[in-house]
């Protein structure tokens, strides 16, 4: 691993950044307009050196657009791109130095495996020798010595992406983007891929772009993320900042399970309002900030809500956090057991309980008491 | 035994398809009728066109049984010859003229959109409604020395520009229209299975448009390409009425001398034996052609 990016010289990446600014990639009010009601952007976002950066969102949502965007396979309308400092958008996609790895691998068929890695270099004139040589590092760093000879069609779905991704990375690319690469694998193997992917670019340290609908990919890979919704980015941050504190309810909905109830702002006092949902429901929230509107959305994970029997309830003291609730389902997932409940008027609830813990063995139809904490209540404005 | 040879070439490719064989093969039986008709029409027929090339000429009875290698050995030499060579040339230039012109517009074809794939297509075709012999004459009204282009550039003060009409070249032109869809069809078929992805690829690893032309796109289309040269060839050489009237005499080929032959000097043996000749020619070109092309027999990924 170490062997391969030690010995391989550096072309691009040493010595194209402009001392003093950290951001690799820059892409500023992207816009990209395909018909009247289909537009993409304007999107921006920044991308520091070394950083694994996602763009997270539903199809159609924009996100292969940028991507496609920086590659160079697609026209923006408006906005530009800078890599390293120079702007990118106005030039062919064989002038980007920007590596894609691409969903379905796209390897050549008609080449062996050593020559798709090779491709790049071949074309770069580079000396025969040194090719030969820096193709054996790569292929040692991905975990495929030894299949040199074959032909893609010869190997595994896994092992193609490897080749793909290390076609990519010989070229030492500034850049590296990465097209959905793992949905095309099935689900051990991606996982599989996931980690070897991470483990991959923390030692290389490679800038990189990750496309993705998987909400656990990007949460599981990223350094930061960028959720997408209907051409625009929702949000920007790291992955817990995105799970903990989604700015809108659409990024609260897309990134992990959650119950988002309609409330309106009855009482507020010293940093804590009192809400009472549409499912009638009353539920004391944090609210660091005042909540400008009287309607809001009240975003509660499902694992935070703690589920009581009712003889244990009746043990503890009654808060202002607990209220009266009726199981309706309760589903075993092996790890976790998903037990839904209706409490309020009207209020349906997800909880999520680790299975053998406390509360997981309810049945269907037992009334139970459930608890959510006042800071493990988030209050969304749109 | 086939059980586990078919288990293994399975087991080689990453995505294994269904097997390409039905056991038992009891859907061969549906290609009998066909293999009747060959039979009866081409193979015995030919089998006989083969013993006719062996019979001496007679002037009363067109033929007389007497076996010979006469008709053989004149074939290969003076007049004959020539002839055979001017058809091996004519078809030769007329397939790289198809490969040419026919690639790019194979690639157009297979890119473009649904709609301009129809009318595309349908451009390409329409040709092929009209008879050889009207074709023919149309070149003639175009090409001629009193033709369009000739009266055409005289009425601007450039005097006759072109003068090809029975020359070998009107010849390539005149097949070249015949051939281009033989070509055309096969190249599409095998460019359209090359996803636009692995142009992307390329150009992404830093290959300009020339260099993905020849180190993606050209390797993974060779299929197509050579049944469109196959296609192109073996049905110029074999052309009549398109040297007959735009070659004249001094581009006619082996298919008008076999034609003279058999209506005007009555020498039935002669022609059979130029017949016999023409077909092992096409026969080895095609077979070496194939050999060639299984080679690089390599279907992009899915």
């Amino acid at each position: 691993m170490t062997d391969a990016s030690t010995t391989a010289p550096v072309p691009a990446a040493a010595d194209a950044a402009p001392a003093g600014s950290s951001a690799s990639l820059r892409v500023e009010g992207l816009v990209r307009r395909y018909s009247r009601d289909s537009v993409v952007g304007p999107i921006s976002f920044e991308v520091n050196e070394g950083e694994f950066f996602s763009l997270l969102g539903p199809s159609g949502c924009g996100k292969s657009t940028t991507l496609r965007s920086i590659a160079g396979f697609e026209r923006p309308d408006e906005g530009t791109i800078t890599l390293a400092g120079n702007r990118i958008d106005q030039k062919p996609p064989f002038k980007r130095d920007v590596g894609l790895v691409f969903q379905n691998h796209a390897l050549f068929s008609h080449l062996t495996v050593a020559q798709n890695i090779a491709f790049g270099l071949t074309l770069r004139k580079v000396p025969k020798a040194q090719i030969e040589q820096r193709v054996e590092g790569m292929l040692t760093l991905v975990g495929l010595s030894g299949y040199g000879a074959r032909m893609p069609s010869q190997i595994s779905g896994g092992q193609q992406q490897r080749v793909a991704l290390a076609r990519s990375l010989i070229l030492e690319p500034p850049l590296l983007l990465l097209d959905e690469p793992l949905s095309s694998l099935d689900l051990k193997l991606r996982v599989q891929m996931r980690e070897e992917l991470r483990g991959l670019q923390r030692g290389l340290r490679k800038t990189t772009i990750f496309v993705t609908h998987d909400q656990t990919e990007a949460l599981v890979l990223s350094d930061r993320i960028a959720v997408l919704s209907e051409g625009r980015i929702e949000q920007i941050g790291t992955p817990k900042e995105i799970y903990n504190s989604p700015s809108s309810c659409f990024v609260a909905d897309f990134i992990g399970s959650s119950n988002l109830l309609q409330a309106e702002v009855v009482a507020e006092s010293g940093g804590r309002v009192e809400l009472l949902t549409s499912g009638g429901l009353r539920l004391v929230a944090d609210a660091p900030q005042r909540p400008k509107l009287r309607n809001v959305t009240a975003l509660i994970r499902p694992e935070r809500i703690v589920l009581l029997t009712a003889e244990s309830a009746a043990r503890l003291p009654a808060s202002s956090s607990s209220f009266a609730a009726h199981v309706v389902n309760v589903s075993y997932q092996g790890e976790d057991t998903h037990v839904r409940v209706a409490a309020g008027n009207s209020e349906s609830l997800l909880i999520a309980l680790k299975s053998g813990s406390a509360g997981s063995e309810v049945i269907d139809g037992e009334n139970v008491h459930a608890r959510i904490d006042a800071q493990h209540i988030r209050i969304l404005e749109r | 035994m086939p059980a586990s040879m078919r288990s293994t070439s399975a087991s080689s490719s990453a995505e294994a398809e269904s097997p390409r064989t039905v056991p038992g093969k009891p859907w061969m039986w549906l290609a009998a009728p066909y293999f009747l008709l060959l039979l009866a029409f081409l193979a015995i027929p030919l089998a006989n066109l083969g013993l006719i090339s062996l019979y001496t000429r007679s002037a009363s009875a067109i033929w007389s049984t007497d076996l010979t290698l006469q008709n053989y050995r004149q074939v290969f030499d003076g007049y004959y010859f020539y002839l055979i060579l001017r058809t091996l040339r004519i078809g030769a230039v007329t397939t790289v003229c198809c490969v040419v012109l026919g690639y790019p517009l194979a690639y157009f074809l297979a890119r473009c959109s649904q709609r301009a794939l129809s009318i595309g297509l349908f451009l390409l075709v329409m040709p092929l409604m009209v008879s050889t012999v009207i074709r023919a004459f149309g070149w003639m009204v175009i090409l001629g020395k009193k033709g369009v282009i000739n009266t055409m550039s005289q009425a601007l003060g450039f005097g006759p520009v072109i003068n090809i009409m029975y020359t070998e070249t009107a010849v390539v032109i005149g097949l070249i229209q015949i051939v281009l869809p033989l070509m055309v069809m096969p190249l599409m078929a095998a460019l359209e299975k090359v996803p636009l992805y692995l142009e992307e690829a390329s150009a992404n690893l830093g290959a300009r448009p020339l260099e993905t032309f020849r180190k993606v796109l050209l390797p993974l289309s060779l299929p197509g390409l050579f049944s469109g040269i196959l296609l192109c060839f073996t049905v110029s050489v074999s052309v009549v009425v398109t040297p007959a009237l735009l070659g004249g005499r001094n581009a006619r080929m082996i298919g008008n001398e076999i034609y003279d032959q058999v209506i005007a000097s009555l020498n039935w043996p002669m022609a059979s034996s130029l017949s016999m000749v023409l077909i092992a020619l096409t026969f080895v070109i095609v077979a070496g052609g194939q050999r060639v092309g299984k080679r690089f027999r390599r279907e992009p990924l899915r």
